[in-house]
């Protein structure tokens, strides 16, 4: 009994949030919420890297395009089942993070935002020209025709892909909350706040950061991997540099480092993109302005200012007396 | 902010400090630090490492922000304002960590402490210290631990400061060194006010008018009169 | 490979390599003194790139349009210096680097609103040629290589000659202890700042006339700059200038060997180099205040 209490704590929060999101399915239009969902796991690693363990990369769509392409070209060339693709993407962005992750992670916070924003560059270049054989450069990669119906979901059928969408993200939503519960997700936050003192626990700093790295950025490609599905289609401006922007933006918007703060990010962000581009067609100008107002504002984000107030408004029964000034109280 | 004058109307005072409280982050460092210096005092602080010494000269001089108190300078207060505007005021802050700008030369050091005082009379404060004539064009990188402590108080000497702040002076220096310094703080004392932050107890015997004993943040003692100013007594309150 | 095109692709390099130096030099500074990464230099590019093409609409003189766009380009600086990164000075290097860069996006936007999306040309204000080793090499582009040692000399004169120079070198190595000495190092910040974005405009107004003045020009040469920038190590004015000309020559000889990889070529050679020195050739370490 006590185990299932346990484990209704513990998977309340993202059950009540993913179930809203699904009831959303209701009253807004579809292509919205698919891409918050796909949007928020995008933001997730890079909200994961800056939160958790203090690292911002500007390059984030570098791993996207690595899970995008991964599975555009299986798609395109190879095959036609879209969760083998997906697979695939997974796999691409497994790859280059575990190989540029160990350079990458040794570098103080300054050169690691610049050298993944480089990698993004890089990435761009070469899927816009070098490779243009095989990646037909600006026109991008057409597969949508070849995906192929598939059991249980169909995800050529957008109603599916949303379902799948959903699950996709409570998984991933869980898999977070469970690292931030486990002695991993602790040790990153040592990793961010006092070097020496976890090197003294005994673990070591470049090992958790390069796991965390690893793993947030396979959650980006994860993402590119599922743009590529849902649109069909992927070119190289999904790994444009004016896009680096955008998870670090969401991240910040929705709260760095909290659980709900991509998706509540990622809702804002969508939303506003969509109001803010039939008004003013200058979307640069607008996210540039929201950005250096939020960081001069406060950095905790929508949800980051929210949810201590949540937290104090739900566990106001809990409330213990007010421990005194702990080192005054000596006399 | 014109240069302070020695003393105010009637006291003898020079500096106040009440009730002062300071944190670092979220951990709290200084506990309602009451003192008081003399326009010719010389006023040590003992305490352990961590005790909250440096920290206390740091906030006094404008480098920390304070959580509550009030620092006044002949009734002219000190709290909010930049450390540079302090700096002018006469109050010049030694730090412990013994850096001089080690790309620059020795005259370049010099150079900018005379910048903002206005005070080019290097051969003045350089008296107090010999060894550093000769070493003008040298990188001050390439000095001896003795060498750059001598160059930090003669650098903040220029604009003849009213108090000085000095931060373990004789921290990792050879005894005559050490000595040296004794008799230069002994000098600089009939113009300036110090206050020393040491560990080295013979020192702060020989020259202390006063002593205070700072203990996890809290003043635990004020040593006034010189009788009771010994290293035995001073070693109790570590 | 003929004399001719490895003398006209070393040109190339070297000022390409300048505009690179000019750039990074802000960066550096920027670095060096305040520990802020200021990615809206690159903005300062744009306008100074801008300005230099209206000016020269309105004017009809390239020149002046390139000081115009250093002028302008200071001013912007100066009232971003003001009004942003005051605030955050003493806050962590992720914060400067975020800031930073929603003031780069937000000034592309800025230029999108008044100038709109379509590339402008800039003309060169010398088309004339001259023969160095049997090529025809554009005296424009050894105007730019020649422009920029003689910045790099104005600052190493700036930097040691000048009392404010010696006050920001103290201030590279110690900004607290500058402080102890009376100087206002608020203003120094604001100067250096200036000097930055000054100094990046000029890059942009030079370069205007080889490339077309876009508004996502800033982003284009972006990597670049970074890689010069990690290269030669933040915080180093040397440093700067070896690494700008060595990505130069990487890009510029590089792409007459094997066009599509040069442009890569510099990337593979930041990994290297940060292999074996994490913080560039001659960085100096983060020093924590």
């Amino acid at each position: 009994m006590a185990a299932m209490v346990n484990a209704w704590r513990w998977w309340w929060g993202i059950l009540l949030a993913f179930f809203l999101v699904g009831l959303s399915w209701l009253f807004l239009p579809l292509p919205f919420i698919i891409e918050v969902l796909i949007f928020s796991i995008y933001t997730m690693g890079c909200s994961f890297l800056l939160g958790r363990v203090g690292f911002i990369s500007f390059g984030q769509p570098a791993y996207l395009a690595a899970g995008a392409y991964g599975t555009a070209f299986y798609l395109f060339y190879f095959g036609s089942n879209p969760y083998v693709g997906i697979l695939i993407g997974i796999l691409s962005g497994l790859a280059v993070s575990g190989i540029v992750g160990p350079l990458f992670v040794r570098l103080r916070s300054d050169y690691f935002a610049l050298v993944n924003l480089a990698l993004a560059v890089i990435i761009y270049y070469l899927m816009q020209k070098v490779l243009a054989g095989i990646t037909k450069g600006d026109n991008g990669l057409w597969f949508l025709t070849n995906i192929a119906s598939t059991p249980v979901l169909d995800l050529g059928k957008p109603d599916h892909f949303f379902i799948f969408s959903i699950l996709v993200a409570l998984a991933i939503w869980a898999f977070y909350k469970y690292l931030d519960d486990s002695v991993f997700g602790a040790c990153c936050l040592a990793t961010k706040i006092n070097e020496d003192k976890l090197k003294f626990l005994g673990y070591s700093n470049y090992g958790v950061r390069l796991l965390a790295f690893v793993i947030a950025n396979t959650t980006t490609a994860l993402a590119g991997a599922m743009y590529a599905v849902y649109l069909g289609f992927v070119s190289p401006e999904i790994t444009s540099p004016a896009r680096a922007a955008d998870p670090v933006v969401v991240t910040i918007l929705g709260g760095t480092g909290t659980l709900f703060g991509p998706l509540v990010g990622a809702i804002a962000y969508t939303g506003m993109k969509d109001v803010i581009s039939k008004l003013i067609g200058n979307w640069e100008l607008f996210i540039g302005f929201l950005l250096v107002f939020i960081m001069l504002a406060g950095e905790k984000g929508i949800w980051g200012t929210l949810q201590p107030w949540l937290e104090r408004l739900f566990s106001r029964k809990k409330a213990s007396p007010a421990a005194g000034e702990g080192a005054g109280a000596r006399q | 902010m014109p240069p302070l004058d020695g003393v105010a109307a009637g006291t003898g005072e020079l500096l106040a400090v009440r009730g002062l409280n300071v944190s670092y982050g979220e951990s709290k460092v200084l506990f309602d630090v009451n003192l008081h210096i003399g326009a010719n005092e010389i006023v040590a602080c003992v305490g352990r490492n961590g005790a909250g010494k440096s920290t206390l000269l740091k906030s006094i001089a404008g480098f920390l922000k304070l959580n509550s108190g009030t620092v006044t300078c002949n009734r002219v207060n000190l709290v909010g304002r930049m450390s540079y505007d302090i700096a002018k005021m006469g109050i010049k802050y030694v730090p412990q960590d013994k850096k001089v700008f080690s790309d620059l030369t020795v005259q370049e050091n010099l150079e900018l402490g005379s910048y903002a005082t206005k005070d080019y009379n290097w051969d003045r404060v350089t008296d107090y210290f010999p060894k550093l004539k000769a070493l003008m064009e040298r990188k001050a990188g390439f000095l001896s631990g003795g060498e750059r402590q001598m160059l930090m108080i003669a650098r903040a000497l220029l604009g003849h400061p009213k108090l000085l702040l000095i931060d373990e002076p004789t921290e990792g220096l050879a005894p005559s060194i050490v000595s040296h310094l004794r008799e230069v703080f002994r000098e600089l004392n009939k113009a300036a006010a110090l206050v020393i932050v040491e560990q080295n107890l013979p020192l702060v015997c020989a020259i202390a008018n006063r002593v205070y004993a700072l203990k996890e943040g809290r003043i635990v003692a004020e040593l006034a009169d010189a009788a009771s100013i010994r290293a035995d007594v001073c070693e109790k309150y570590l | 490979m003929s004399a001719q095109l490895l003398t006209s692709g070393v040109i190339f390099g070297l000022s390409i390599g300048s505009i690179f130096f000019l750039m990074a030099i802000g960066l550096s500074l920027c670095f060096g003194l305040m520990r802020i990464i200021s990615l809206d230099q690159l903005l300062y590019y744009s306008v100074g790139a801008y300005l230099t093409y209206s000016l020269t609409l309105v004017t009809g003189n390239v020149w002046l349009g390139v000081l115009g766009g250093v002028v302008v380009a200071g001013i912007v600086s100066f009232a971003v210096e003001r009004l942003i990164f005051r605030r955050i000075y003493e806050r962590e290097l992720t914060f400067s680097m975020i800031t930073s860069f929603g003031v780069l996006i937000g000034g592309i936007g800025v230029i999108k609103f008044f100038w709109g999306v379509v590339p402008r040309p800039v003309p060169v204000p010398l088309m004339a040629q001259i023969d160095i080793i049997g090529t025809e090499v554009p005296v424009y582009r050894l105007i730019v290589v020649a422009i920029a040692f003689l910045v790099y000399a104005g600052i190493w004169l700036f930097l040691n000659r000048t009392i404010t120079g010696k006050a920001i070198r103290a201030g590279i190595e110690n900004v607290e202890h500058v402080e102890g000495l009376g100087i206002n190092v608020s203003r120094l910040f604001t100067i250096t700042f200036i000097i930055a974005g000054a100094l990046s405009g000029l890059a942009g107004g030079l370069h205007a006339p080889l490339i077309m003045v876009d508004p996502s020009m800033g982003l284009e040469v972006l990597a670049f700059v970074f890689m010069v920038v990690i290269i030669g190590g933040l915080g180093s004015i040397k440093g700067t200038l070896i690494s700008a000309f060595i990505v130069g020559q990487v890009v510029s000889l590089g792409s007459l060997i094997y066009a599509p990889l040069a442009q890569m070529a510099p990337f593979a050679i930041m990994l290297l180099i940060l292999l074996v020195k994490p913080t560039g050739l001659y960085g100096s370490p983060l020093l924590k205040r």
